[in-house]
């Protein structure tokens, strides 16, 4: 080869087809998504997040949750992951819009968490007294009953949507962090005031869709995703967030086979003052603080918690086909059902 | 039009003849010292660090509760420090410098303004330094191979133009009208880096691209950075270490010329494979699977290319530690590509797409192909900056056995299992934690083979420092792995 001009553009050219081809095109085709919304404006979905779970976010990023986790529920033809009921349809480049750094990830050392915010028990007056809530929103909730009660039926103890509270996190961080929200990325939240709605309509909405059996079968069966990790028993319910939270402390004690490292630096250990903080974890055995000690979770923990039990793809998008079995019966079913408790 | 106008000369040229031209190599060489032995040594003490970050990633994925009290020791810090101090502080510094070598080399002119080089190199150093502490202290960005937070990127890319500009400017400095094969893949990786870099920074970070794109780009630029620059440097630098050991030109230059630019067309296309079956639009997934499928043809040709012009030559590698790690390296590019190709497609990446099987096939790029032959390029090399040779052959020998099965080991653990976990984790009957604990057995096994390379660069990196110290043989022969019979064409090894 002689002139230097043809090797130049050579090289000029096949990188620009291939960054076009790959980058600009998808850009084009793809970059510029809007969430969905139904025609009276409502039910917006996806929502911007709040500043509490921005930060989870980047508590997830920095502590590398993306090597093992991945947040991509594969369409039923392509993988099993609706099987083993990881969602309950693909997920939908819509389904990101807002998310950054966005968190699909390439391995699953760990379970796919693109829904674990969905599988939270939906909550009444069982409140369980470490929710992630706590520190955020006031610093006392409910806290008068005790979890254990509840924890050996597993998830969703009582499945009826019309719940406007439910599941707690998502619903207090949101509110409660307004100092933080800068980072929530503010753009075409179309029509409804930014903060308010997105409490009220997709957390419910989201609710009567992950359990699917609730809108077939009134008989409240176990929402999707009973057989994940073993509950033992004595543990806050599972997903919930005092449950998170006890989980990314210490792993094996509700999975022994786990292979999670666990994150005990996100974790206070501190002397009980007068009484025992309400968001302390619930530990049993080996991992559980001397007497007249405490294990409280730190600012990020809370953040984390509240970014996972953001993590909530069960919205139907029009673009795309609920899990095969379910469609006909709940596509009809879902859009009234959906604002109906929303309002 | 084909071998004629390689100027790799020596082995044609008489001894008389080639005086002058043996003290214009030496004076090329002596400008050279400077910056490439400063990136020869900054990219050997990130090697020992990435070495002892992997061995701590490798025990801790299957010891999860190993110093679970210490934020900067978690798993989902050290793990991308690893791989940011080997990909930007071992992978890329040795690889500039042996291009940088490489260039002055082959353009024949001597290295002006060698500290400029330094600088740049004391700057990537700074960057990398600042990322990987950024990383451990819980501040990466969450991109994958692009965790660096911001701060380092931008010193990273200071440090960079000043490597590249430089190594452009030398390219209009050449003397000769031949553009050699080399030149080609270097100038196009010197070309394509900061490209494909100020791309990946500007559209995850300036101007972030929206959702589930900021994905497609972070593998977009992951696959590009393997190909086009690593790659692209491996390549090169193999275009010149086989023939030039060897002493024969390459067997055909229009193959090279076939190899170069599909390599170029078709590579710089692949990378969303990773994404099979995501939130994207399935043309950009089946385009890219399409594009990895067709890099079987630069594998094909510059396979057949190498192949050819070793023909009759492969003893040489009981001999020459240059030809062995190069020939290995270049083996394992075909290795490698295959089984890129082999776990792209739609059927098999449904059960391996999530499992560690993809580990194996960056440890493949990375490390049996590229660092091999970068390790290739320094035996060759460092003996001609210091003046002095290898100092033990059983050294070199250990290094290449240890590097050789441990990477050979690591590869089978990490794709046996991962087919397996793979398997596991598609088959929703079993327990998700079953895929896990499937896994595991190969993780351990891939410590063992980690051990294997721990020692290989310990010993190198031993060598290494005997050379700089000026402790090596002083002779004019060549170290070579066993002793040679009188014969002549081992007098250029």
């Amino acid at each position: 080869m002689k002139g230097l001009a043809p090797l130049f553009l050579g090289i000029f050219g096949t990188f620009a087809f291939s960054w076009v081809g790959l980058t600009v095109i998808p850009n084009w085709q793809i970059g510029n998504l809007n969430p969905q919304s139904d025609e009276e404006g409502t039910d917006i979905y996806p929502m911007p997040q709040s500043g509490m779970v921005v930060r989870g976010a980047r508590v997830y990023a920095a502590n590398g949750c993306i090597y093992c986790h991945s947040q991509q529920v594969r369409a039923d033809y392509a993988g099993d992951d609706i099987e083993r009921k990881w969602g309950d349809r693909r997920s939908a480049p819509r389904d990101y819009i807002f998310e950054r750094p966005v968190f699909l990830g390439k391995a699953r050392m760990g379970q796919d968490i693109a829904n674990i915010g969905a599988r939270a028990p939906v909550e009444g007056e069982n409140v369980p007294p470490g929710s992630a809530a706590s520190p955020a929103a006031s610093p006392a909730p409910q806290a008068g009953a005790p979890a254990p009660s509840v924890a050996p039926s597993g998830v969703s103890p009582t499945p009826p949507p019309p719940n406007p509270a439910s599941p707690a996190p998502p619903a207090g961080s949101p509110a409660a962090s307004p100092a933080a929200s800068p980072g929530s990325p503010p753009p075409r939240a179309p029509g409804a005031p930014a903060p308010k709605p997105p409490l009220a309509s997709p957390p419910s909405s989201a609710t009567a869709n992950a359990t699917p059996g609730a809108a077939t079968s009134a008989s409240g069966t176990p929402a999707a995703g009973a057989p994940w990790p073993i509950q033992t028993s004595g543990e806050p319910p599972m997903y919930s967030a005092a449950w998170q939270h006890v989980h990314l402390y210490s792993p094996r004690s509700i999975n022994p086979d786990s292979n999670m490292p666990s994150y005990r630096f996100l974790y206070q250990t501190r002397r009980i003052s007068d009484a025992r903080s309400a968001d302390a974890l619930k530990l049993t055995g080996s991992d559980a603080p001397p007497e007249g000690w405490e294990i409280v979770p730190t600012f990020d923990a809370n953040c984390l918690v509240a970014y996972l039990m953001s993590l909530n793809q069960s919205h139907p998008l029009k673009e795309v086909r609920s899990a095969a079995p379910k469609a006909p019966a709940q596509s009809p079913a879902a859009p009234p059902a959906s604002p109906a408790p929303a309002k | 039009m084909n071998a004629t106008g390689i100027p790799l000369k020596e082995p044609s040229v008489s001894a008389a003849a080639g005086d002058a031209e043996q003290l214009e190599r030496a004076l090329i060489d002596a400008s050279t010292r400077v910056p490439v032995l400063m990136f020869y040594t900054s990219a050997m003490a990130w090697l020992i660090l990435g070495t002892l970050l992997a061995g701590f990633v490798s025990f801790k994925l299957h010891t999860p509760d190993l110093f679970s009290d210490i934020s900067f020791l978690t798993w989902g810090r050290v793990r991308p420090a690893h791989m940011n101090v080997m990909v930007y502080g071992w992978a890329s510094m040795a690889g500039m410098g042996t291009a940088i070598w490489l260039m002055a080399r082959l353009c024949r002119t001597v290295l002006r303004y060698p500290l400029l080089l330094v600088a740049g190199g004391g700057f990537w150093n700074l960057g990398v330094l600042l990322g990987v502490s950024g990383i451990l202290l819980g501040d990466s960005t969450g991109y994958q191979w692009l965790e660096f937070p911001r701060y380092a990127a931008i010193i990273l890319f200071v440090a960079y133009t000043l490597v590249a500009s430089w190594a452009v400017l030398m390219f209009r400095f050449r003397r000769g009208e031949q553009i050699y094969i080399t030149q080609w893949y270097l100038l196009g990786a010197f070309l394509w880096f900061p490209w494909l870099y100020a791309a990946g920074q500007l559209m995850l970070f300036v101007v972030p691209v929206q959702g589930v794109l900021q994905a497609a780009v972070g593998w977009w630029y992951a696959n590009n950075l393997l190909f086009l620059w690593f790659g692209a440097i491996g390549l090169g630098t193999a275009y010149y270490m086989i023939p030039k050991v060897i002493g024969r030109p390459v067997y055909s230059y229009h193959l090279a010329a076939i190899g170069f630019w599909s390599y170029a067309l078709f590579s710089s296309w692949t990378g969303m494979q990773r994404l099979v079956d995501g939130p994207f639009p399935a043309w950009m997934v089946t385009a890219s699977i399409a594009a990895t499928i067709l890099t079987i043809i630069p594998v094909a040709t510059v396979g057949l290319n190498h192949h050819m012009t070793m023909q009759g030559y492969f003893p040489l590698m009981r001999y020459s530690p240059t030809l062995r790690f190069t020939v290995f390296g270049a083996m394992s590019y075909t290795v490698f590509s295959l089984i890129g190709v082999l776990i792209s497609l739609r059927s098999v990446a449904r059960y391996i797409n999530f499992s560690q099987a993809s580990i194996a096939y960056s440890h493949l790029g990375l490390y049996a192909f590229f660092t091999m032959v970068i390790f290739g390029s320094m035996y060759y090399i460092v003996p001609r900056l210091i003046g002095r040779e290898w100092r033990y052959a059983s050294l070199i020998k250990l290094h290449f056995w240890a590097s050789a099965y441990g990477i050979g080991l690591m590869t089978l653990m990490l794709l046996a299992g991962g087919f397996l976990q793979g398997a596991n984790i598609e088959n929703p009957s079993l327990a998700f934690s079953e895929s896990t604990e499937t896994i595991l057995p190969y993780l351990r096994g891939r410590s063992l083979a980690g051990i294997l390379l721990t020692v290989s660069h310990f010993i190198f990196a031993y060598h290494f420092g005997l050379m700089l110290l000026g402790l090596g043989r002083q002779s004019t022969v060549p170290t070579f792995l066993n002793p040679v019979e009188a014969e002549g064409s081992e007098a250029h090894v």
